[in-house]
């Protein structure tokens, strides 16, 4: 592992008028660390998630990827530096083939999105890792089919995968099994170990599905009210007794 | 001098007054349903029409009165029939269909009452100079603009106050939300449509008095509403407000000294607000993506 | 802002048709262009007709890069369109009298004003980016309008003749056949809808369906939404302004109407008729309405209601267009 972490966020406060949407929150993720982040709902996990992506700005703190200070960086230019994110409504190109969203995310991170025309040898390579990140996920059978056809669960897929086409050091995703049936979630969260175990990507996600979250996660950070609760082990969080009365207790 | 300048401030104001009264139902239409009425201008001719049409029978006063209401509900039942049904889709389509409106109630104007100007006469006590010295300045001219303002306020204390306006100025914020609160969405919007309508069938009256009649008498007006909106702001009413004000005095001021430029004046002060403050005097403030 | 996408068909079908379809597709219609003049009479038409649609055609796919390909609004494209005819017209009056200078001078003229509004557009979306194209394409109406020194005013620039081709050794006299004129717009035509295929069909055309679908998304894969936005606007506008300086060639005159809203609305309805999300879509459409309105002002005084009621039972009825129409029933 390297020195630095690769992610660092410290004292991370968002204001809204008179509201505290997030309170001086402090979090560090080593690299190759699958976090989760939980919470009762307007617990702020959202807010706190997209100051990280770029959404915002933050009122106050500091956000540092892989020891560089990104706090103010636009989103554009925290996705060159290897940020990528999902969203809790997916958000993919509805009208367009799996194949052809996957190729979009592929030719943006090899720096072609303002070339007028791609070489043989481009466009063969653009095909190769399209193809590939397909097999990754396991959408080869459906990459001809429009991706606003899919099931969610596979809708959910390929948004992973055009975040995965970013090839990202930081892998972002809000509530992925949002919304989701009992095989859906088991599917989107076998991937995500996959990618996790496997690829060894660092993943920090928000969750709401308890089993999920304590299945994959090496780490849990527990935020209510905009501020943090714990921070912990999957082991240390379910035995903490404030987190069992103020989360745990009462929300299942 | 002086004189020539009074005339024109007074002047730029009743044409700022038009333009505020037309500006306003159409951002309340762009507000709320997220529409362009491209047939606005047009609503204002058939109120000035319709209030050709009662005049002989109900008078000027009653006319005043009855003319704008037709308008409103003949924006009611186009609003019911055709414009309601796109608005679950891309907003092209509403363009486009208030577009072809436009035409088709330009075409019926100039069908039923001719191509040509028609007068539309005023009380006598109205059409006289205010003074020997301010010979220039008919009671019709401060009649419009009392009209206006009483207009304009009572739109605004409307919005503020009543139930149907408090809930038009939230769904303008949240419209999901407002239907999850229960509000018939669907008749609210048709009863903004209609409001909307109601003031370009009031400019049409008004306007008529002082122009005449003809069937395209609205699209001089309709741009410079459009610009006012885009001046003052997107989504705020008193922005609008402002920028037809503001429009209507720079335009005539500018007639004074340079008078070629009278309408240039009106798109160079669009594209330095658009330069300096892209979202408009008093526009909202949005999200960065 | 992904919630345009609810009326919009599929266009899966386009490639569903196969490769061999596609060829022959093509090649029907690019005979039928080509032969155009020798069936236009049989349904009333002439050759300037003809021609007529193929101008209008390629500033509705043009304009359709902004529209159906990059899903922003504009409603200002007449005005690119009736400067690059001011440009061509202006450049055979004062300049020279060559014609493939105009065609330079008119596509310039447009394409740089165009690209310069643009910059003060692109941060607006959906109907706000409609209403500020708007209002800008009415500046240069008004300019035009009133210009009457430059520009003739409210009766329009004459004074000009489209002049022979030079080319070397031969020369084509395009000034007076109308048939030899139509085949010079095809042959325009055809380089200008070849390199605005290869636009499309790159990874910056891609970026454009990636905004146009979801632009959060687009943002999100690194994609700068504004800047690119910019750019197909500004292609978009050369384009129309080529149109336009074809049609300056076509009349021998360029008048303020062709800078005017209600044209700008013309070419919307064209692209919408033909199928916004298919690439020849606006040329079918624009081919419909140029003679249904040639038709229609021959035959009544009230052409305008008619116009009228086509926009709205388009709207109504038929919003995917007569391509989108057809690829659907392809697809079951």
């Amino acid at each position: 592992m390297s020195g630095s972490a690769m992610l660092e966020v410290r004292d991370l406060s968002k204001h809204f008028g008179n509201l505290r949407a997030v309170q001086g929150v402090s979090m560090t993720v080593a690299h190759g660390e699958l976090r989760a982040i939980i919470g009762p709902n307007g617990a702020g996990k959202t807010t706190f998630f997209n100051m990280i992506s770029g959404f915002f700005p933050p009122t106050q703190g500091e956000i540092l990827l892989d020891g560089q200070a990104i706090t103010r960086a636009s989103v554009t230019e925290r996705v060159g530096m290897g940020m990528a994110r999902t969203f809790q409504i997916t958000e993919i190109f509805p009208e367009l083939s799996v194949r052809e969203n996957l190729r979009i995310a592929v030719e943006a991170q090899a720096g072609m999105m303002r070339r007028f025309w791609a070489s043989r040898s481009e466009a063969a390579a653009v095909a190769a890792e399209t193809d590939r990140l397909l097999a990754q996920t396991g959408l080869t059978p459906s990459a001809d089919r429009l991706v606003g056809e899919l099931s969610h669960g596979d809708q959910r897929a390929a948004e992973i995968a055009m975040a995965l086409a970013l090839k990202p050091r930081l892998l972002l995703l809000d509530e992925p099994t949002a919304g989701m049936g009992e095989h859906e979630t088991y599917q989107v969260a076998s991937l995500i170990r996959r990618l996790h175990k496997q690829s060894n990507y660092t993943i920090v996600l928000i969750e709401h599905d308890m089993r999920v979250v304590f299945n994959l996660a090496d780490r849990i950070t527990v935020l209510e009210q905009g501020a943090m609760l714990a921070d912990g082990t999957p082991g240390e969080i379910a035995a903490n007794p404030a987190v069992q009365a103020a989360y745990l207790g009462s929300a299942e | 001098m002086l004189q020539v300048i009074f005339f024109n401030v007074t002047n730029g104001l009743i044409i700022g007054a038009f333009y505020v009264l037309l500006a306003l139902g159409l951002a309340l239409i762009l507000n709320l349903s997220n529409v362009i009425n491209f047939a606005h201008g047009n609503f204002l001719a058939l109120g000035g029409y319709f209030a050709f049409a009662i005049t002989p029978v109900l008078g000027y006063w009653g006319a005043l009165i009855v003319a704008p209401l037709l308008t409103a509900a003949l924006g009611f039942v186009v609003e019911r029939l055709l414009i309601s049904r796109v608005y679950s889709r891309d907003p092209v389509y509403s363009l486009l269909l208030t577009f072809g409106l436009a035409f088709v109630i330009q075409d019926v104007c100039r069908y039923t009452w001719g191509p040509n100007g028609l007068p539309l006469g005023i009380p006598d006590a109205l059409s006289q100079p205010l003074s020997p010295e301010l010979f220039f300045i008919t009671w019709y001219r401060i009649f419009m603009v009392a009209i206006v303002i009483v207009a304009v306020a009572g739109l605004f204390l409307f919005l503020r106050y009543s139930r149907v306006g408090v809930r038009i100025r939230a769904g303008t914020l949240d419209l999901d939300t407002v239907s999850v609160l229960g509000v018939n969405v669907r008749l609210l919007r048709t009863f903004n449509f209609s409001i909307g309508c109601l003031m370009a069938g009031l400019a049409g009256v008004l306007a008529a008095g002082q122009i005449g009649l003809n069937p395209n008498m609205g699209d001089d007006l309709l741009m410079p509403s459009f610009i006012a909106i885009i001046v003052g702001g997107v989504g705020s009413l008193t922005g609008t407000l402002f920028g037809g004000l503001l429009i209507g005095l720079a335009g005539a001021i500018t007639t004074v000294f340079y008078p070629s430029a009278s309408e240039a004046v009106i798109y160079i002060i669009m594209a330095v607000v658009l330069l300096l403050r892209p979202r408009g005097l008093m526009g909202e403030e949005g999200m960065l993506t | 802002m992904s919630g345009h996408a609810t009326e919009a068909p599929p266009v899966a079908a386009a490639a569903a048709g196969g490769l061999p379809r596609r060829l022959a597709g093509l090649a029907v219609l690019w005979l039928v262009l080509a032969t155009a003049p020798l069936w236009m009479p049989l349904i009333g038409g002439y050759d300037a007709l003809a021609t007529r649609v193929l101008v209008l055609g390629l500033v509705a796919m043009s304009f359709n890069i902004v529209l159906g390909f990059t899903g922003q609004m504009s409603f200002g494209h007449a005005a690119y369109f009736g400067l690059g005819a001011y440009g061509a017209g202006l450049t055979l009056k004062f300049i020279a009298a060559s014609t493939p200078l105009a065609l330079l001078f008119g596509t310039l003229l447009g394409g740089v004003l165009g690209t310069l509004f643009g910059l003060l557009i692109v941060r607006r979306r959906g109907v706000y980016f409609a209403m500020v194209t708007i209002a800008f394409g009415q500046v240069c109406f008004y300019v035009a309008y009133k210009w009457n020194d430059l520009t003739g005013g409210y009766d329009g620039l004459r004074g000009f003749q489209r002049a022979p081709l030079h080319l070397g050794l031969a020369t084509i006299d395009i000034a007076a056949s109308s048939r030899v004129f139509y085949y010079f717009v095809l042959v325009i035509f055809a380089l200008a809808v070849g390199a605005m295929a290869l636009v499309l069909r790159s990874p910056f055309g891609r970026t454009l369906l990636a905004i146009r679908e979801n632009e959060r998304r687009a943002r999100f894969l690194g994609i700068p939404v504004e800047r690119h936005i910019w750019l197909a606007f500004s292609v978009s506008c050369f384009f129309a302004a080529l149109a336009g300086s074809l049609y300056a060639l076509l009349n021998n005159f360029a008048d303020p109407l062709a800078l005017h809203y209600t044209l700008s609305g013309e070419i919307v309805i064209m692209t919408v008729m033909g199928g916004m999300r298919a690439f020849w879509g606006p040329l079918l459409g624009a081919a419909v309405f140029v003679v249904l309105q040639d038709y229609v002002s021959s035959m009544t005084e009230n052409w305008m209601s008619i116009i009228g009621i086509i926009f709205m039972l388009v709207v109504l009825f038929f919003p995917r267009g007569l391509l989108g129409f057809m690829q659907r029933r392809d697809a079951r």
